[in-house]
């Protein structure tokens, strides 16, 4: 009953759940910018709700998190700038999809699919959320490294024409993640002696300036073409299609709780997983991935935001954030006399409910929001582009500023920029770029942790890997995901089938 | 005539100058904060500063300014003017970065405000742990030399000075360091098995350990702490280790140095009495962190005595790039 109550609360009170709302609303707008993130929104809510109750500062928070999960779709779509790494994969088939003047639908297809991954997400979170934590805990440092070699051969979707190009991009993008003092023992790598590049080279600034910067230079090549006219007439997808998507979305949510339930991997990991995901198991897509398939939109907005209600699980139950938004909700929360742990389930199980219930309240309005207006944002990629190009640059710039308040991301920004805009040119692709730099220090902080826990014994490292189920189903997927993309696979398809066909 | 306008110049520079100081503050005051948000000092900084702005009658604008393991932070406070008008809010760290060939710049380059409080370390096993206690620790590396997996954060953090005091106390450890980003990641990998033992800040294991999922070995203290009264001491099993405590990593607001004394008082007094808030002091507590609460000479003279300890404690461990004597830095007792 007082579960009930709890759960009820934030749809009972008027005040909170217009807070909910407000949240949402301003979390879409902070999502869709590139650059301003839901983490900083989240963190300057800190101070400012700090003199308010637990509660209405936890629901306007939580109405960000799921308002600016979603946001960032919107520029990856229109302008083919993802508002947020969670939404790169976004971009992919969205862009393509405005390109085209189809913007309203794909919007559409984006807001309901966020809508049903992030119920999923808050359902797995309400139901199972200790299992799912003693799952996400039982994760060892070559289970990491597992996962992100298995990431890394998302390479091979995300390059769309030459492999070899894809590697090379996939590759610089891992050597930059590693620029900078290495975290874990403190020695300089790739920094030249300079000073700059000892605390590394944001990857925001990266991802704004490959994806933003390089797009505007882009565009200046058709600066007098008219900008296609978008359609919205049907903007809300038809029964028909969500039916038919269903498997796959339900598919690639699980992929986005269990990603984002991992503590050290977040929404963005889950959306690039799941787009090639969808990649690998959309037989025959009405259009190509890459040109505008609505698969290349379902997976990744599915899966980004039910790691929304994946990232809270360990949080709630064990007091270890998800990802970086729920690691400053925990700081709110001991701010406001809470104490998040594995204990505030048991003492204080009134919080967990309250928060689900924000969840679903800001799922909701998110749906809304993201139904409503539209049209007003699809004009903006009608506007002239004389117009357009240097707003997309003002943002960019504003938004690499404002990630560490240093000027010297800007530059990097533009640096960037400049050689994404020749990347492009050259078809080098950008996506695995950035999926090499997100990967990069996942895949070298554990590999290093599991060979040191090893003893430095490879020998014994591989033997961990064959004695844990988990490990080893991770390996096995590795393997055959590795051999699926190379030559020998069809070779080994027809030898099997050929065998198959014998024995009838 | 140009002497005139000079003149006239400088004495409304000199009179504007001087109103600044006696009605500080008369703009927004920034408050840099040298780590992520949502981490240890984000968390008490954000919870402090609220009171001192009641208490000063100004805002205090916050921003994390991460990377450089806090010396971007540091570098950009020190770069700027020494007028009052911008906060470092840091943790322990910059007080090793000379040591550590991490910068150049530390604490003597600034004027502490207020120290607010410090943390207290414990060492902390995994639930499966097969010992209880530090000497049950010890036996079992004894035993199974190179067996046990030690987390650590990097040279210069909380577990490898803890690491640097065993060391110096029982000789040598034959473990394995496996190395983590912080002491969150570290504990939640010391709950899910990936390491054994882990030198930890009592606040962010306190929760664990009342709910049983990691199992404390020792509090680095020489008083147990009150928020866990039942976990031994480290030097009720070994009092070798009396001499080197109590130490611990600490919070403190800072400006540059040459700011004008009575900014620095008014600011001190600021802090001085947003400190003194009772959901302050509960914050604190709650999160075992022993309030501290000093300004003026007194917080100069920790801060001397906690580089000495440590740097020098580093030094001997062979974790350092440079000496404590190339700068200055007296061994302790000399």
């Amino acid at each position: 009953m007082e579960m009930l109550s709890a759960f009820f609360m934030v749809f009972t009170h008027p005040q909170l759940l217009m807070l909910v709302g407000l949240g949402t609303l301003a979390g879409v707008y902070v999502g869709a910018i590139p650059g301003l993130s839901v983490t900083m929104a989240v963190s300057i809510l800190i101070s400012f709700t700090f003199s308010w109750d637990v509660h209405p500062a936890i629901a306007l928070m939580i109405g960000i998190y799921m308002g600016g999960v979603y946001g960032g779709s919107r520029t990856a779509i229109l302008l083919n700038i993802p508002g947020a790494p969670s939404a790169i994969a976004t971009a992919m088939d969205g862009y393509p999809m405005a390109k085209r003047g189809e913007a309203g639908t794909a919007i559409g297809v984006t807001t309901v699919m966020s809508f049903f991954g992030g119920f999923i997400g808050i359902g797995v979170l309400a139901l199972a959320a200790p299992f799912v934590s003693d799952f996400a805990l039982g994760f060892q440092p070559r289970d990491y490294m597992l996962l992100a070699i298995l990431g890394i051969l998302l390479v091979g979707s995300l390059s769309g024409g030459s492999l070899v190009k894809g590697i090379f991009a996939g590759a610089f993008g891992i050597a930059l993640g590693a620029v900078g003092m290495d975290p874990l023992t403190f020695t300089e790598r790739f920094t030249f002696d300079l000073p700059v590049m000892r605390s590394g080279i944001s990857f925001i600034a990266v991802m704004i300036g490959m994806f933003g910067v390089s797009e505007a230079l882009a565009q200046l090549h058709h600066v007098d073409t008219v900008a296609v006219k978008q359609k919205i007439s049907r903007i809300v997808p038809s029964f028909g299609t969500i039916r038919k998507h269903l498997p796959l979305s339900l598919q690639t949510s699980t992929i986005g709780v269990i990603i984002g339930a991992l503590p050290g991997t977040g929404g963005d990991i889950a959306a690039l997983m799941a787009y090639d995901h969808a990649k690998r198991v959309t037989r025959n897509p009405e259009r190509e991935f890459g040109d505008g398939a609505i698969e290349g939109l379902v997976a990744p907005e599915t899966a980004n935001n039910a790691a929304v209600g994946g990232a809270f699980i360990p949080m709630m139950t064990l007091g270890i954030p998800g990802d970086a938004v729920t690691a400053i909700m925990i700081g709110a929360l001991f701010i406001h006399g809470l104490n998040p742990g594995p204990m505030l389930m048991v003492d204080q199980p009134d919080m967990f409910w309250f928060i689900v219930g924000s969840l679903v309240v800001a799922n909701f309005f998110m749906l809304i929001f993201g139904l409503t207006g539209i049209k007003i944002f699809t004009k903006i990629v009608e506007m002239p582009r004389a117009v357009l190009i240097p707003l997309i640059l003002l943002l960019s710039i504003v938004g690499a500023y404002a990630v560490n308040n240093s000027i010297t991301d800007v530059y990097w920004m533009l640096g960037f920029g400049v050689l994404g805009y020749f990347m492009r040119y050259y078809g080098y692709p950008l996506g695995p770029v950035i999926l090499g730099v997100i990967l990069s220090r996942l895949l070298d902080d554990n590999w290093r942790r599991a060979i040191i826990s090893a003893k430095g014994d490879f020998g014994l490292f591989m033997q961990g890997i064959v004695t844990s189920p988990l490990s080893l189903v991770l390996f096995i997927a590795v393997i055959f995901i590795f051999v699926n993309q190379t030559p020998l696979w069809p070779m080994i398809k027809r030898r099997v089938f050929g065998r198959g066909k014998a024995a009838e | 005539m140009k002497h005139l306008i000079l003149g006239a110049v400088s004495a409304l520079a000199l009179g504007v100058t001087g109103a600044v100081a006696q009605d500080y503050p008369t703009k927004e005051i920034q408050g840099i904060i040298q780590w992520g948000a949502g981490g240890s000092t984000d968390t008490v900084m954000r919870s402090v500063t609220p009171h001192a702005e009641e208490a000063l009658g100004g805002t205090i604008v916050m921003q994390n300014v991460t990377g450089g393991v806090g010396a971007i932070a540091l570098n950009q406070v020190a770069n700027g003017d020494a007028d009052g008008y911008t906060l470092m809010m840091g943790a322990e760290n910059p007080l090793l970065y000379k040591v550590m060939g991490l910068g150049d710049k530390d604490y003597n380059d600034f004027t502490p405000i207020n120290i607010l409080a410090r943390g207290t370390p414990i060492l902390v096993a995994g639930p499966d742990a097969p010992f209880d206690d530090y000497a049950g620790m010890m036996q079992f590396i004894a035993d199974n030399p190179g067996d046990l997996r030690f987390g650590s954060t990097g040279p210069g953090g909380l577990p490898s000075v803890v690491t640097a005091m065993i060391e110096s106390v029982e000789g040598d450890l034959d473990v394995i360091f496996v190395p983590y980003d912080g002491d969150g990641p570290a504990l939640t990998a010391l709950q899910g098995g990936a390491i054994d033992v882990m030198p930890a800040v009592l606040g962010a294991a306190v929760e664990g350990i009342r709910a049983g999922t990691m199992k404390p070995l020792a509090v680095f203290d020489n008083t147990a702490s009150s928020a866990l009264p039942d976990v031994p001491t480290i030097s009720s099993a070994q009092p070798d280790y009396e001499s080197l405590l109590p130490w611990g990593p600490f919070f403190g607001v800072f400006v540059k140095k040459g700011t004008p004394d009575d900014v620095v008082a008014k600011l001190s007094d600021a802090y001085a009495t947003g400190a003194e808030a009772e959901d302050f002091k509960a914050l604190m507590d709650g999160r075992g962190f022993t309030m501290m609460n000093i300004s003026g000479d007194e917080a100069s003279d920790f801060l001397t005595k906690w580089q000495e300890t440590t740097a020098w404690l580093m030094q001997d461990a062979g974790l350092t790039k440079t000496s404590p004597e190339e700068f200055g830095i007296a061994r302790p007792g000399e």
